[in-house]
């Protein structure tokens, strides 16, 4: 071998020397020879392709974004009604949402003046329309109306109509007809409303607390009291439970007594507050008559300063973030949603990363390597391949039904036949989540250990360590921002997944948190909602989806944001600990 | 070059140290799955005295060095045969505690390989994982094996500090602190300066020669300057065999075999 490459040397240096030579004489003489190279050589057409490939990646995903941010952003702008007369004499009022082209179908167009219709031809049969808001379902049985632009015969902007957000029905644009406080008729006054709509929504909201969290709290205890009898006759007989049964009867008569107390008081402020009324006025003269307090916001749109526009869309923000929705999800907040998609996000990681990192270990540290270890690391691989839906279904089969079931059975018989874990919930959503994630956590621990230099392992051999305090002392530590790393890719993955949930505990209006003053305070049988599904809700199975369209907008900005801010915070975890464990230069 | 192997014995004629042998290597064989890299190796490490290991690229030097601790252990499909005794006690035979032998026997590696720890927590290592966590101990230790490495006046003021942090040499100096900090009979050097600028290779030359006495060292080194300026004893490896094993001096001057004349003078390797 030695021998074959003393020939080689003293050859491939001759040539390159005559190569050198040659090149020489030829620049000075007979032969024109190129001196640049080959364009393949070179590889500018795939450097061009890798370029392109980057721009049509940035441009696709700078374009998903900014339609995302544009529109979530501004959704919560105010913006001006306008009174549209129409040529056939119809009035409506609204705000603009959007425009488009259309091809006007014939039966429209027969319908229609010469002139008009020239002009429609003129251009190829298309025409402008606008898309307005108009409110008022109650009265309409609709929010949205599209207008051409050929029917308007006159658009204004009335300085007295008025944009109403209501607790129920949804918006109401119009006039204010009159006022009734406290059972006296009142002709509108700006400042008098807004005085006796804020008392009124104090009222309401007041009515809200005793019912969420005075009644709900007795109706607790009820149904604990109402199951321990169950649970009682259950376990000891109908006979011997007899005296507990009674003496909890009687707890529950107590509560029951309180129980009716807080009614009436209800009662009592709902009775005052139908008193204070205002009378609503649409464009076409039919009036509403509604209580005062079921009027969440409302501002006069055509006669706003900048500065109380800025004050109306902060204030639509903080209610977005902070309140619980209405009308069907397509008004009010989020504020439950964000909670289940954080609470069942961080549930997931507990369950993840353990599982993920121990199974890597075992995989990479102690399992032999071979055959058997590269099928299961294939299949680990081939794992995240699995439609999504199919964990969902997994999940409601295996960890809803058949190990919540037997929990049920196990442990509130009491209950059934109502499921306390054998239904959906937010623990078998994150544990399916878990399940569909773990792939990834594996694969990039993997990755992460095997990326420890075999020097310190040897290294801490060597000084008498054993294998597992090698591994705790010196491994984990070195692979953790590797490992770090997946988690944080499983947790952007998880907690932008849709599917499987909807089978294993989302809901679209979830009656109260997984966490609350309740004992034991975390209640992960429950079911909750999560801003994913929301968006899917909001936009595709509401009663209107134009209604709910900028919301999808704006409920994406906020589970990007969400999960951006998630990550980030692992990123910088992750950053903290890679300076720590910094591989040094020499 | 001639590839035929002619099985002719070990040539010895090595320093004798007054307190005879810490190891001694007898009858041993080594193979990788189907391929065997060591052939009939006997080997007397003298204690107290350095002894280097030399010969080509391939020759198996590192292996047998590796066999001392049983660092080969986590090489999968190796195969040993014949013994390697420590104080009459067969490392390789049945019960042995490998972990308690590593422990008698500290290695420097090729790299210097520091963990992602403190320099405290380095050189702290081999007795925290064996359990001691009296304070004052550790700092005795810590301070008596930076001060034998030559890096304690280097160290002392940022003991807590990452010592990946510390530059090659004195991270090699950190490695021979962590080497020497669990008090073992015997020092195993796998090249230890072949990252090191020649400054930094000179200290270390320069400390082995400190610890010389002290511990007893076997290092395996491809430079030839080194091992005759560093040992009291080489050996000379080829192919897996054991060619000549001597007194340093002999070997460098007057080698007794032609293979072992023809490596030392640069004729091939």
């Amino acid at each position: 071998m030695s021998t074959s490459s003393e020939h080689d040397i003293p050859a491939s240096g001759g040539a390159g020397l005559a190569g050198v030579a040659a090149r020489e004489s030829v620049a000075g003489g007979r032969r024109v020879r190129r001196f640049s190279a080959d364009i393949s050589a070179v590889g500018e057409p795939g450097l061009w392709a890798l370029g392109g490939a980057l721009a049509l990646g940035i441009i696709l995903i700078a374009g998903f974004l900014g339609v995302v941010a544009w529109n979530g952003v501004t959704t919560f702008w105010p913006k001006p009604i306008e009174r549209v007369e129409l040529r056939d004499g119809d009035v409506l009022a609204g705000v603009a949402r959007r425009s488009g082209t259309y091809r006007v179908g014939q039966d429209v167009l027969l319908r229609l003046d010469d002139a008009q219709r020239a002009e429609i031809e003129a251009n190829l049969g298309f025409a402008d329309r606008t898309l307005y808001q108009t409110a008022n379902y109650d009265l309409y049985g609709d929010d949205f109306r599209w207008v051409s632009d050929f029917e308007v015969a006159n658009v204004t902007q009335p300085a007295d109509f008025h944009y109403f957000e209501r607790q129920t029905w949804g918006v109401f644009i119009g006039r204010v007809a009159g006022l009734t406080i406290d059972g006296t008729e009142r002709a509108f006054d700006p400042a008098l409303m807004q005085r006796e709509q804020a008392a009124a929504r104090q009222r309401f909201n007041e009515i809200r607390r005793l019912e969420q969290r005075d009644i709900g709290r007795i109706n607790h205890q009820i149904e604990r009291e109402r199951l321990a009898q169950r649970r009682a006759t259950l376990r000891q007989g109908e006979e011997a439970a007899a005296p507990a049964v009674a003496e909890s009867q009687a707890r529950i008569a107590d509560l029951q007594a309180e129980f009716q107390v807080l009614q009436a008081r209800v009662n009592e402020i709902r009775e005052r507050d139908r008193r204070y009324r205002v009378q609503l006025e649409e464009v076409g003269g039919r009036t509403i008559d509604t209580e005062l307090s079921q009027i969440v916001r409302y501002f006069a749109a055509n006669q706003l300063s900048l500065f109380e526009k800025i004050r109306i869309y902060f204030s639509r923000w903080w209610e977005f973030v902070s309140a619980e929705p209405r009308e069907a999800n397509t008004q009010g907040g989020v504020l439950p949603a964000i909670f289940g998609t954080v609470a069942m996000t961080m549930l997931m990681v507990i369950f993840v990363a353990p599982f993920g990192v121990i199974t890597a270990l075992y995989l990479r540290e102690y399992a032999k390597q071979g055959r058997l270890t590269s099928i299961v690391r294939i299949s680990v691989n081939n794992l995240a391949g699995v439609p999504s839906i199919v964990y969902g279904v997994f999940g409601l089969g295996f960890f809803a039904y058949t190990m919540g079931g037997t929990i049920d059975q196990l442990f509130y018989p009491e209950a059934l036949p109502n499921p306390t874990f054998g239904k959906g919930g937010i623990l078998w959503a994150s544990l399916t989540l878990a399940l569909l994630t773990v792939p990834v956590v594996i694969v990039a621990s993997e990755e992460a250990l095997a990326a420890v230099p075999r020097s310190m392992r040897e290294g801490s051999l060597a000084c008498g360590a054993s294998k597992w305090q090698t591994i705790r002392y010196v491994v984990l530590p070195k692979a953790l921002p590797g490992i770090m790393t997946g988690m944080i890719l499983a947790m952007a993955r998880g907690a932008g997944e849709v599917a499987p949930l909807m089978l294993v505990g989302v809901v679209k209006l979830a009656p109260a948190l997984p966490i609350d003053g309740f004992f034991p305070f975390i209640h992960l049988d429950r079911s909750f909602m999560h801003l994913g599904f929301h968006i899917f809700d909001v936009g595709f199975q509401s009663r209107n989806s134009e209604a709910g369209k900028p919301m999808v907008f704006v409920t994406t900005l906020l589970l990007l944001a969400l999960i951006v801010a998630m990550n980030a915070t692992a990123i910088i975890i992750r950053n903290r600990l890679k300076r720590r464990y910094a591989t040094g230069q020499f | 070059m001639t590839t035929t192997l002619e099985f002719e014995p070990t040539a010895y004629h090595i320093n004798r140290s007054s307190e005879g042998p810490v190891l001694e290597i007898k009858d041993f064989n080594l193979w990788y799955g189907q391929k065997q890299a060591l052939f009939d190796n006997n080997l007397e490490i003298q204690k107290g005295m350095v002894t280097a290991l030399i010969g080509p690229s391939g020759c198996g030097k590192s292996t047998l060095l590796r066999c001392l601790n049983r660092m080969n252990d986590l090489v999968d499909d190796l195969r040993i045969d014949g013994r390697i005794l420590a104080d009459g006690f067969d490392i390789y035979g049945p019960g042995v505690d490998v972990i308690a032998l590593r422990k008698r026997m500290g290695m420097v590696f090729q790299k210097p390989n520091p963990f992602a720890m403190s320099i405290y927590d380095n050189i702290s290592y081999p007795l925290r994982v064996d359990g001691v966590t009296r304070k004052s101990i550790l700092d005795e230790t810590v301070e008596r094996a930076l001060r034998s490495a030559a890096l304690w006046d280097e160290a002392k003021d940022r003991l807590s500090d990452t010592a990946l942090g510390l530059s090659g040499g004195q991270q090699q100096r950190l490695c021979i602190a962590r080497a020497v900090a669990s008090d073992p009979e015997v020092l195993l050097m796998d090249e230890p300066c072949s990252a090191l600028d020649p400054i930094a290779t000179a200290k270390i030359e320069s400390l082995i020669a400190d610890l010389r006495g002290q511990y007893s060292i076997v290092i395996v080194t491809h430079s030839m300057s080194q091992a005759a300026r560093v040992s009291d004893n080489t050996a000379f490896m080829y192919l897996g065999r054991i060619i000549e094993y001597g007194a340093t001096e002999t070997i460098f001057t007057r080698p007794v075999k032609s293979r072992t004349n023809d490596y030392v003078t640069g004729r091939f390797g």
